[in-house]
């Protein structure tokens, strides 16, 4: 019942932030001074590396959006509004997407230039509550996928109560509101595997990686949706299970791989969506000499991407900046599915386990 | 004085030059003859203090015609009237040699009126009608038809009728194109009415529709003075007939009843040599006045009778050659005749025609200059003082005229002789033409081009009734409104030379800009009379005065923008704070919005 409590909590930790911002801008108005939002800086200044924490963090710096300020009142109300609006998602348990929170605006006479508006809107609220939008029922509508051994209960309406195995269908299982709202009940499995590609994940599937590893196998679908990382968290966290990550071994894959352990710049107004501890297993650049992967020729943006993430810190070190190296070194890449030509079980029965046995040491 | 130009009639020379004086076709045609004859009855009017009524009627002979066609113009106004007796001369001759005092009018009298009767004449061969009433009792009703070739008018009909009212009312048929010059007529009386406000005007136009611009003021602007010329302000064609005016007038020949009786002669069929030796005797001859004198004196240089005089005029007696210019009106043709040697008839002619000394002709005929400028200026000319103008030669006056330009001493022009309209004047007009939401006038003072006098008054409008955007500049000179070439106009130019957006003034405003230059001289750019010239002085009053008003038009904006910015800010409040203060009250869980009206009621007040 503990973890049954969780969800609500979050819950209820949402609707009093946001009811204390309520009462503060009524108290405002009903003694005469003009309310105020104070939003941290997001701009590239702001952002900062914080070695404790492994991931990016904004800084001290914050503006403020004031109603009295007429050039500010339209953005303040679209705030204002904001907030009352996903209060009112909180308490009804009723989910929407980034789009359906533009549209939703027109009924209230709010308007919005077009969706990005609204969407910087969100961000800033995000900023201000220090909550990602998730905790307020706003969900990304990209979905990635869950399978494994995991037993859930859902908390959504119409579903409290229930549970589910999440190894109960073979395609997996969207991660979408009512599984990120899920509690975790129990799990047999001992290790979370994300995978960057849709077909290596059915392939895992198909060879029980789930049950010869005992894993969770996640697809992060390309770069991972925030709610894939936030279910990633909670299974580290609330399970204790390692995570390990498994991406092409190009430039882009190794930054998926980072952005789940600490974060991407963009959310570094959020906490609560990195794994510190997952670890980048593969496919690693000297992964491509030491198994002899068919390979491909990195491309300019590839190369300019490899320039650029080294004057990133979180690269200055370990496997991150050692392989960086290697790809600048022979300027070629390898997709997950290049291990095919070994035979297609070849990357489940030989490299996977060599992976798996590499993570316990690194 | 040796140069002959006067061999062809004024009348014919002027005909030769109509294009010059705006008749070159039927629209231009229309447009200037209206100009002609409603400037004729406000200068009138004008210049005999009484409010001006003017109604301009334009009809087609034949509406069922197409322009370009005969129409029927009609101007008549409430002024003083023309004498019965003077009716013939002033609209069927072209008057020869004007006034040459200095005083501003909108144009010189009769001169394009008569270049108007003429274009009618030639065009449509219909005779001008004049109505006349100099007491508001009688009319006398005249036909006049113009012989081009002898300048002289030929009457066709002359009735007298009564009438209720005083005034002039004068009639031609042209050839015209209203279709084309309507825009331009409206336009011109619109913009008349606009400037002088204190008068009452008319349109009847040939569609039968009737614009009437009522009187907004029941007070004249103070009338200019006569005055003389000023030196830096005549080239050599006017002095020398200024010359020619120091000298006495040649008498009306056809009249010689005065001369009979003046020397007592009973039988007015004498023998001239009984009429020259009786004349002769020196008692008669101090007694009988200037006047017969010269006419006795021209009777035995021609050897004519008083009878045979009445069919010549005598164009010009010049003295220098000893010859007498004359046209034998029987004849049509033109003579000339050298004075013979009879005393003392000659030494008569002789004394009068030498004229003026220099120094009585230059403080006597010019403003500004006194017994000692006169000795300096004759000194630094060349000249003696004592100098009689009449034994000037051409290269003498050519001197004369190049030394009044070039003396420097002149005390600047006197600029009593200009009629500006007045601030307060053309503030009325323009406040009941546009009701705007902002006017300002100024009136600069008096300055001078070249020796002549001008002044500039400008009117600056902005919002209200103005429908035009970007800035709308009425043209004005003496009056007058100016109507074509805008383009080349020193008005023009000094609009466009500022930065408006100094003065707040965005490029789609509504704004008139009024300006009205006075001078004795305007310095027309074409003989067409429609754009002022860019002389510095001019432009640097023009840019004065718009530089002021427009400081005023700036000061008036920003406080506008303040007025626009708060009515803004209330305005965003109004929409938002209802809205906020929904939103906020159902987040914080209560039932009842908050007190927040006041909130920013005050706030605006604070930022006034």
């Amino acid at each position: 019942m503990a973890a049954r409590s969780r969800a609500a909590r979050k819950q209820d930790d949402i609707l009093k932030i946001l009811k204390e911002h309520g009462a503060r801008i009524y108290n405002d108005l009903n003694t005469g001074s003009f309310p105020n939002f104070e939003i941290p800086s997001r701009s590239v200044r702001n952002i900062v590396y914080d070695e404790k924490l492994r991931q990016y963090v904004l800084g001290g710096s914050s503006a403020t959006r004031s109603s009295k300020n007429t050039a500010q009142l339209r953005s303040f109300t679209q705030l204002m509004w904001l907030a009352f609006f996903a209060n009112r998602l909180t308490q009804e348990k009723k989910s929407s997407t980034l789009r359906d929170v533009y549209y939703s605006s027109q009924a209230f006479a709010v308007d919005f230039d077009g969706q990005s508006e609204s969407d910087n809107i969100i961000v800033d609220l995000e900023a201000i509550l220090s909550k990602p939008r998730e905790d307020m029922h706003i969900f990304p509508e990209e979905r990635s996928s869950v399978f494994g051994d995991l037993n859930i209960e859902y908390t959504v309406p119409g579903y409290e109560g229930k549970r589910m195995n999440l190894a109960n269908h073979p395609d997996g299982y969207a991660i979408g509101p009512s599984l990120t709202s899920a509690d975790f009940i129990d799990t047999g499995a001992e290790m979370v595997i994300a995978i960057e590609k849709g077909g290596l994940f059915t392939r895992f599937v198909e060879e029980q990686v789930d049950k010869k590893f005992k894993a969770i196998i996640v697809d992060t679908g390309g770069q991972a949706p925030r709610s894939t990382r936030t279910l990633l968290r909670r299974l580290h966290e609330e399970l204790s299970l390692p995570v390990i990550i498994l991406t092409d071994g190009d430039v882009y894959g190794e930054h998926i791989a980072m952005v789940i352990k600490s974060g991407s710049a963009n959310a570094a107004h959020l906490r609560e969506l990195t794994v510190p501890d997952a670890k980048w297993v593969g496919v690693w650049a000297s992964d491509i000499e030491r198994y002899d992967l068919p390979t491909i020729p990195m491309t300019a943006s590839d190369i300019k991407r490899c320039h650029d993430l080294q004057k990133d810190p979180r690269y200055s070190h370990g496997i991150w900046r050692r392989e960086l190296k290697v790809f600048l070194r022979i300027k070629r890449k390898a997709e997950l599915e290049a291990f095919s030509k070994y035979g297609l079980t070849n990357i489940t029965d030989r490299y996977l386990p060599h992976k798996i046995e590499l993570a316990r040491s690194l | 004085m040796s140069e002959r130009f006067n061999q062809i009639s004024p009348s014919e020379f002027f005909y030769r030059n109509r294009d010059l004086a705006g008749f070159s076709n039927p629209t231009r045609s229309l447009y200037t003859a209206v100009r002609e004859f409603v400037e004729n009855s406000l200068d009138a009017c004008d210049q005999n203090g009484i409010l001006p009524d003017v109604k301009l009627t334009i009809k087609p002979i034949n509406p069922d015609s197409a322009d370009p066609r005969l129409y029927r113009l009609t101007v008549s106004d409430n002024g003083p009237g023309i004498e019965s007796a003077h009716v013939p001369l002033a609209f069927g001759t072209v008057l020869y040699g004007s006034k040459f005092g200095l005083k501003q009018a909108r144009g010189m009298f009769g001169l394009g009126a008569t270049m108007a009767i003429l274009y009618g004449q030639i065009t449509a061969n219909k005779p001008v009608t004049v109505s006349s009433s100099t007491d508001g009792q009688t009319s006398d009703d005249f036909e006049i038809l113009l012989d081009i070739q002898k300048n002289k008018p030929i009457i066709q009909r002359h009735a007298i009728s009564e009438t209720a009212s005083r005034g002039l009312e004068v009639g031609i048929v042209l050839l015209g194109d209203y279709s084309k010059a309507g825009v331009k007529i409206r336009d011109y009386v619109y913009q008349t009415s606009l400037i002088t406000p204190y008068a009452t005007i008319s349109f009847d136009d040939p569609k039968d529709n009737v614009y009437r611009y009522k009187r907004i003021l029941d007070e004249m602007p103070k009338p200019p003075t006569l005055i003389n010329p000023h030196p830096h302000g005549v080239d050599v064609e006017t002095i020398r007939r200024m010359v020619a005016e120091s000298v006495p007038q040649i008498p009306p020949l056809a009249d010689t009843s005065e001369l009979f009786a003046a020397l007592r002669f009973r039988n007015h069929t004498a023998k001239l040599d009984t009429i020259l030796a009786k004349a002769k005797a020196k008692h008669t001859w101090k007694r009988i006045g200037q006047q017969n004198r010269l006419m006795i004196s021209l009777m035995a240089a021609l050897q004519r009778t008083p009878k045979d005089m009445a069919d010549i005029r005598i164009d010009e007696i010049d003295m220098a050659s000893e010859q007498i210019h004359y046209y034998d009106l029987r004849q049509g043709k033109a003579h000339s005749a050298e004075i013979p040697d009879m005393d003392p008839f000659r030494s008569h002619l002789r004394s009068i025609y030498a004229g003026e000394m220099l120094q009585t002709f230059l403080t006597g005929r010019f403003q500004r200059v006194g017994a000692r400028t006169a000795e300096r200026f004759s000194e630094f000319a060349g000249f003696k003082p004592e100098k009689r103008m009449g034994t000037m030669t051409n290269q003498d006056l050519v001197r004369l005229s190049d030394s009044l330009q070039r003396y420097g001493d002149f005390i600047s022009p006197d600029p009593s002789c200009l009629a500006p309209l007045g601030p307060e004047p053309l503030e009325k007009g323009l406040q009941k033409f546009f009701e705007p939401d902002f006017l300002s006038v100024v009136q600069r003072s008096a300055s001078a081009y070249s020796g002549f006098p001008f002044v500039v008054e400008m009117g600056i409008a902005y919002g209200g009734n103005i429908q035009s955007r970007g800035i709308k500049a009425y043209r004005f000179a003496n009056r007058i409104p100016l109507l074509y070439d805008e383009g080349s106009d020193v008005v023009l130019k000094v609009i466009h030379d500022i930065d408006w957006s100094r003065y707040k003034v965005k490029q789609d405003a509504p704004l008139v800009v009024a300006s009205h230059i006075c001078s004795t001289r305007i310095p027309y750019k074409t003989v067409g009379k429609e754009n002022v010239a860019d002389r510095p002085e001019i432009e640097r009053e023009l840019k004065l005065a718009l530089q002021y008003l427009a400081r005023r038009l700036s000061g008036y904006m920003s406080k506008r923008g303040k007025a626009e910015a708060a009515k803004k800010r209330a305005n965003l409040y109004a929409k938002y704070m209802p809205l906020i203060s929904q939103f906020c009250t159902e987040l914080a869980g209560y039932e009842k919005e908050p007190q927040y009206t006041a909130l920013f009621k005050a706030d605006t007040m604070e930022k006034k």
